[in-house]
């Protein structure tokens, strides 16, 4: 059984929507619809073009992304993407024959004080149509009065809640913001559901009802745990431990005692730096309770594997927008680590990537991009975006109106193809890439029980 | 049982990366007045170096610590010649030297990025295993961490009391002038504090990254627990520096478990509060007594 959603919270109970064989007839078909490499949207993207070929002025499309500070690595990855992405839009013809531009400013430490004068200096000093981000923490849509003001496109990855108000509150004066990815929110009635799917199909028997939610002191951390908690008894759960920690934090040994104390059937642990994580799992592992561990963004890193190795088998987490591990996923992988080298990674620059792609059709399709200034025009493309539905490399893109950002599968929609695939993945050997192990139909390995877990 | 001795072990294992973050920062602050604000970045340098003479060059372990240690002490004697001997003998030095030292922080902490980037490594040098007390796991990585850093304070202070260098050091923390009015070469003391400043925390560095992990603003979180430390031991006070840092992670280790991890910064910071109220020369400073 599987929660059905209006988007806004509100659930039912409706019957799983993807069976086996619908599964490969929906991967099939996207499948063949992306032809086999750039998705769909290349396709698409060439034929609005009529063949043109890219030449003359180009169109600056602005990048304001962390280049340096403590998010560099992930900031190197959306410079990249928007670089990767660009040269296969100017391939297919640019937007209407013209050819795109990426430009970057840093956004180093992230934080308002950083983020404006970035956002400020693409547009005054590039004149950029556009600026797709991957994300930025710290302005809290501080920002977006600079965007508003210029009129231009803004798309980001903020995975922010707070967007979802300024933008629904305000849709006329945000109308062209948009945000490329589900709110964080979404990570904890998405987990409860999972959990539960868990159980009733037979793959984990819980223990008892009890979960634990450790988390981190930062907004982001904060608001899944409190998501957790606050819908936690509507899907059978009871909150035994609520606890804060304070970051960096490497010694684990009080928290581990409470947990030892009183073991919960699932641990969730909402701090996502991966270097913390991977220091629980090697303080949880040599004294283990029967509880299922799922945490926060921090094993979606090697890094957290690397640290922790053996100790992070069996640990589940999920991500809300990523590189899916089928064959548009894979190709577009194979691509950008063939252009950026293995140690690149795709899955973070996907996000930036997919959305550079369908700005250029929704632009194409209105007839142009627009600069600072130019209201009318970039209205036009705005419009657009809201009315299209992209299949790129992370899945469906559809945004929600009046929030402008992308609408989680299967947590507010379930339909695979309207909506971004909410992914769950389990690291099951620490030397593999991890599994993914839902949602169907994108799922490609069967759930398995951690090794630390006592039948 | 089992939870008393969790914490037990929690603490002493916080009371020792408190020690290493500590050792450097208090040998500088009690005997040359100087807060030096890139102690963390050296914290952070002496990690990397380690990790990457194990891992790139294929050092063993310990050549490694010893690389650690060889850099820290010259990127000491860098600091001397480099920005210490041209301020420290003008006005306003302890106030200027902590803008000097946050920018030198700032540049080492970007080499560190533009060299290994954010993503975060293992260190090496660390210990496998460890072994069970009651229901409790002790890994032998926390008791070298421990050993080294009791032996690193007891090494300094002894250094300090016991020694030539050591009384020059402490003549010259009592009175610049007068040290150097009765022979003892206050510049060259400066620099030989900096570079045994800088081996010091170069295998801090090595030893907190082993438990913790490398990323290049490692330091930030120790520099502060560092201060925080400083303060209720009484500044440049080295031997009350050990026993605060020990006491300070039992503390805190207690007050994680029964009030909540959360308020195991906050109660550090309220003792601070009631140190600099009750006694603000230090805990362990005895009234109008010089520093070290």
């Amino acid at each position: 059984m599987r929660r059905k959603s209006d988007g806004k919270g509100t659930e039912t109970t409706a019957r799983r929507p993807l069976e086996n064989e619908s599964r490969r007839r929906f991967i099939k078909g996207a499948t063949v619809a992306a032809a086999g490499g750039v998705a769909a949207t290349g396709t698409l993207l060439a034929d609005i073009n009529g063949g043109a070929k890219a030449a003359g002025k180009p169109i600056p499309i602005g990048g304001g992304v962390p280049l340096t500070g403590w998010a560099a690595t992930d900031g190197i990855e959306f410079k990249r993407a928007l670089e990767l992405a660009s040269e296969e839009i100017n391939a297919m013809g640019g937007i209407l024959g013209q050819p795109v531009e990426p430009v970057f400013e840093d956004t180093k430490e992230q934080g308002a004080a950083n983020i404006i004068p970035a956002m400020q200096r693409l547009i005054d000093r590039h004149e950029v149509h556009a600026i797709i981000n991957g994300y930025n923490t710290g302005a809290v849509t501080a920002e977006y009065d600079t965007i508003a003001d210029a009129g231009i496109i803004y798309i980001h990855h903020n995975t922010d809640i707070v967007h979802h108000q300024t933008v629904g509150d305000n849709p006329e004066r945000y109308s062209t913001i948009f945000m490329g990815d589900p709110a964080e929110y979404w990570y904890g009635p998405g987990l409860l559901q999972f959990l539960n799917d868990l159980d009733a199909n037979g793959l984990y028997k819980r223990p008892n009802n009890k979960i634990a939610i450790v988390t981190g002191s930062q907004n982001y951390s904060v608001v899944i745990a409190n998501a957790i908690r606050d819908s936690a008894a509507k899907y059978g759960w009871d909150v035994s431990l609520y606890e804060t920690v304070v970051i960096p934090i490497s010694e684990w040994g009080p928290t581990l005692a409470k947990l030892r104390s009183d073991p919960p059937a699932v641990i969730a642990v909402t701090h996502w730096v991966p270097q913390d994580l991977a220091q629980f799992m090697l303080q949880f592992a040599p004294t283990p309770t029967n509880s299922l561990i799922y945490m926060q963004y921090g094993p979606s890193l090697a890094a957290f594997r690397e640290i922790g190795k053996a100790a992070t088998d069996g640990v589940l987490y999920s991500t809300v927008i990523g590189s899916l591990q089928d064959k548009i996923g894979q190709d577009f992988s194979d691509r950008y680590r063939a252009k950026f080298g293995d140690s690149s990674t795709p899955a973070v620059g996907a996000q930036v990537y997919d959305s550079a792609h369908y700005y250029a059709i929704a632009a194409a399709l209105a007839g142009g991009t627009g600069g600072p200034g130019e209201f009318d025009q970039n209205a036009k493309i705005a419009a657009r975006l809201r009315r299209q539905i992209h299949r790129g490399v992370v899945g469906t893109t559809k945004f929600s109106i009046p929030e402008q950002a992308a609408i989680p599968y299967p947590d507010a929609t379930n339909d695979p193809s309207l909506g971004m695939p909410h992914q769950y993945l389990q690291i099951q050997d620490w030397q593999t890439e991890p599994a993914l192990v839902a949602p169907s139909p994108y799922q490609t390995k069967q759930f398995k029980m951690p090794p630390w877990i006592k039948a | 049982m089992d939870t008393f001795v969790q914490i037990l072990v929690s603490g002493l294992t916080l009371g020792a990366m408190y020690a290493l973050s500590t050792i450097a920062l208090s040998l500088v602050w009690g005997s040359l007045n100087m807060l030096n604000m890139a102690q963390g970045a050296l914290l952070t340098i002496g990690g990397y170096i380690s990790f990457a003479a194990i891992t790139y060059l294929g050092f063993p372990l310990f050549l490694g610590l010893v690389t650690a240690a060889g850099t820290g002490v010259l990127l000491g004697l860098a600091m001397y010649f480099g920005i210490i001997r041209f301020m420290f003998e003008k006005d306003g030095f302890e106030t200027n030297v902590i803008i000097a030292t946050i920018g030198l922080a700032m540049m080492m902490e970007n080499i560190v990025l533009k060299a290994f980037g954010a993503y975060p490594f293992q260190q090496p040098f660390a210990v496998d295993g460890g072994f069970r007390l009651l229901d409790v796991h002790i890994p032998y990585q926390n008791l070298v961490i421990i050993g080294v850093s009791v032996g690193m304070m007891v090494a300094t202070a002894w250094l300090l009391g016991h020694t030539r260098l050591g009384r020059a050091i402490r003549a010259t923390a009592q009175s610049r002038e007068a040290a150097l009015l009765n022979g003892v070469p206050v510049r060259r003391i400066f620099a030989q504090v900096l570079a045994l400043s800088g081996l010091l925390a170069a295998v801090s560095g090595v030893m907190l990254s082993s438990i913790t992990t490398l990323a290049p603003t490692m330091g930030y979180d120790p520099l502060l627990k560092a201060f925080i430390i400083c303060v209720i031991a009484g500044l440049g006070n080295v031997a009350g520096a050990l026993y605060a840092a020990f006491l300070l992670g039992m503390f805190e280790a207690g007050v994680q478990y029964f009030l909540g991890v959360r308020f195991g910064f906050p109660a550090l910071l309220l003792l601070v509060i009631i140190a600099l109220i009750w006694r603000p020369y230090g805990v362990f400073n005895r009234r109008k007594v010089a520093r070290l």
